[in-house]
């Protein structure tokens, strides 16, 4: 039988080359094994994560190859939680992120929260074309500490620069405010009123690591 | 030389008589006509009339018989909606991954959807301006139209699950654009300018461009050459750094670049290309206007050799943007703001 630290290699392997069949079968195997549900995240899933983002670095990044990976880690965290529980809710963070009134496009989302997912981290998606008060009340709901916006029409800039005064009504005017996306990248933190400016999911993800990638994640199954 | 002249010779590489500047303005004209941008993407007599006050305004060197992405998507069966002052986007693609794409014929431009108003925009373009000015109309790339056929991540699992399937969408969308944008040449556009951000290097790899995008993108200007297209003009937005160097062997003429592609490693990689760029969009709308003209200076520097570029922002000018920042490209050009 395979050990369990190869087990990892094959599960990290088929994660990378986007092969979500072959991802759930290792999953499935780690399971047998005795692994728990948290090894297979820390150990897997975000192992995969770190990879592919020295290869994006290296390579440029590119949609198709981060969409297979999102799918397959789509795939192993759905057989680890199938009730859809939580995956990192004992986890070191929580975010909510959104693409905001006017925005219906959703595809850059979808690719930061699965980024972040497969580290481990919480994210509430508050959806696409989202009015900027639901994504301040859904931050206070969830008890975020950063909020997110992706942005791929130059139209919603005035809307990113009312987020801040929207969650300073919440009590919230000390939450990071982290954006991205083909318009927003375009600008800087000081012009749109945000902490942040991400050029790319893992450039956000590499930011959010610098800013709570320090807390401990607590103990679970 | 007049503005068609000078765009032909920048195409070309031969010398110009001044910086051609062909700013990608489409929305944006009907905002400065104060018309509401739905009405002008649903009438190609307004299109025109907004497009030839712009030219009038500005003093650029082309019109764009366009109205935006969604036209052949739309007249394929798509349901489309639009936000107030927004483009309209596809709420459900027209087909599925599993159709039958070989066996779907391409609509006619003379009665589907939107595309007689832009055939009919682009027949009123060519009267108003005669030869003075580029005419250019518009198709989607292969990549790009395969991506609203089913959905931008279907079609692209699709490329990745099933490539001969993928192949087959990929011909039925060349297959729309040869047909589309021989219609426009008809109709007396000077070229169709092909829209392909899909292809971009952050959304598909480069062996997928190679392999799949790049011959049909061949298929397609051979179509338009044969049609009567005086020059070619392919646009992706984003990255394209890695694809330029196959634009000339595709038959690209002039191939756009983006703000975030520098325009010394844009020149080293496609040396024959006259390249069309590459103001950063989003200036046009946050930035005063003496930060665009620095960037034009930085970019006239760079481009110090003079020949093949046309000055242009990285992608379409928005809508919203305020005109003085148009204006302070063409007076930074050397062009006296119209």
């Amino acid at each position: 039988m395979t050990s369990v630290p190869d087990a990892m290699d094959d599960l990290v392997r088929t994660l990378l080359a986007g092969d979500h069949g072959g991802a759930v079968r290792a999953t499935d195997h780690l399971l047998a094994g005795g692994a728990t549900p948290r090894a297979i995240v820390t150990g897997g899933l975000q192992r995969a994560m770190d990879l592919l983002d020295e290869k994006c670095t290296l390579e440029a990044f590119n949609l198709l190859e981060i969409m297979l990976v999102g799918r397959a880690v789509s795939a192993v965290v759905a057989r680890l939680f199938p009730q859809g529980g939580d995956l990192a809710a004992p986890a070191r963070g929580r975010f909510v992120i959104a693409t905001l009134e006017g925005d219906v496009h959703d595809l850059g989302k979808n690719i930061v929260r699965t980024v972040l997912m497969g580290r481990g981290w919480s994210v509430t998606d508050a959806g696409k074309d989202c009015p900027v008060a639901t994504l301040a009340t859904a931050a206070e709901r969830e008890g975020a500490d950063a909020v997110l916006i992706s942005g791929l029409i130059t139209s919603v800039v005035p809307r990113v620069r009312e987020v801040r005064a929207e969650l300073a009504k919440r009590g919230l005017a000390h939450l990071p405010i982290i954006v991205g996306g083909a318009a927003l990248r375009q600008s800087s933190p000081e012009d749109l009123n945000v902490d942040y400016v991400a050029q790319d999911a893992f450039d956000g993800a590499r930011h959010l690591e610098r800013l709570f990638g320090h807390r401990p994640a607590e103990a679970t199954p | 030389m007049n503005g068609r002249q000078r765009i032909l010779a920048a195409a070309a590489r031969r010398p110009v008589d001044m910086l051609p500047v062909m700013p990608q303005i489409f929305g944006h004209a009907a905002v400065l006509a104060g018309i509401p941008l739905a009405d002008y993407l649903g009438d190609g007599e307004l299109v025109a009339t907004c497009q030839v006050a712009a030219w009038r305004h500005y003093g650029h060197d082309a019109v764009f018989g366009f109205l935006d992405a969604a036209v052949e998507t739309e007249a394929m069966g798509a349901e489309i909606a639009a936000k107030p002052g927004c483009y309209p986007h596809v709420v459900r693609s027209p087909f599925t991954v599993d159709a039958d794409f070989a066996a779907v014929a391409p609509p006619d431009p003379v009665a589907a959807g939107r595309m007689p108003e832009v055939l009919q925009a682009i027949r009123l373009l060519r009267a108003a301006v005669a030869d003075e000015a580029l005419v250019v109309g518009c198709v989607q790339g292969p990549a790009t139209l395969a991506a609203q056929l089913v959905g931008l991540e279907q079609s692209l699992f699709l490329a990745a699950d099933d490539p001969a399937a993928y192949a087959r969408l990929l011909d039925l969308a060349t297959a729309v654009g040869v047909r589309y944008g021989a219609a426009q040449l008809t109709a007396g556009a000077d070229l169709a300018l092909i829209f392909e951000p899909v292809a971009s290097s952050t959304v598909l790899p480069l062996s997928k461009f190679t392999d799949l995008v790049l011959p049909r993108l061949r298929t397609i200007l051979a179509a338009f050459q044969r049609a009567g297209a005086v020059t070619s003009w392919l646009h992706v937005a984003g990255a394209s750094l890695p694809i330029l160097p196959f634009y000339s062997e595709a038959g690209v003429a002039i191939g756009s670049f983006d703000y975030c592609v520098s325009p010394i490693a844009a020149r080293r990689a496609a040396p024959t290309l006259c390249l069309c760029g590459n103001i950063k969009p989003l200036s046009f709308v946050i930035d005063p206007p003496a930060e665009i003209e620095r960037e034009v200076a930085a970019l006239r520097a760079a481009m110090a050799d003079g020949s093949g570029f046309i000055l242009s922002s990285g992608c379409e000018i928005p809508p919203e943007a305020p005109p003085d920042r148009v204006m302070a490209m063409m007076a930074a050009a050397g062009r006296g703001g119209g």
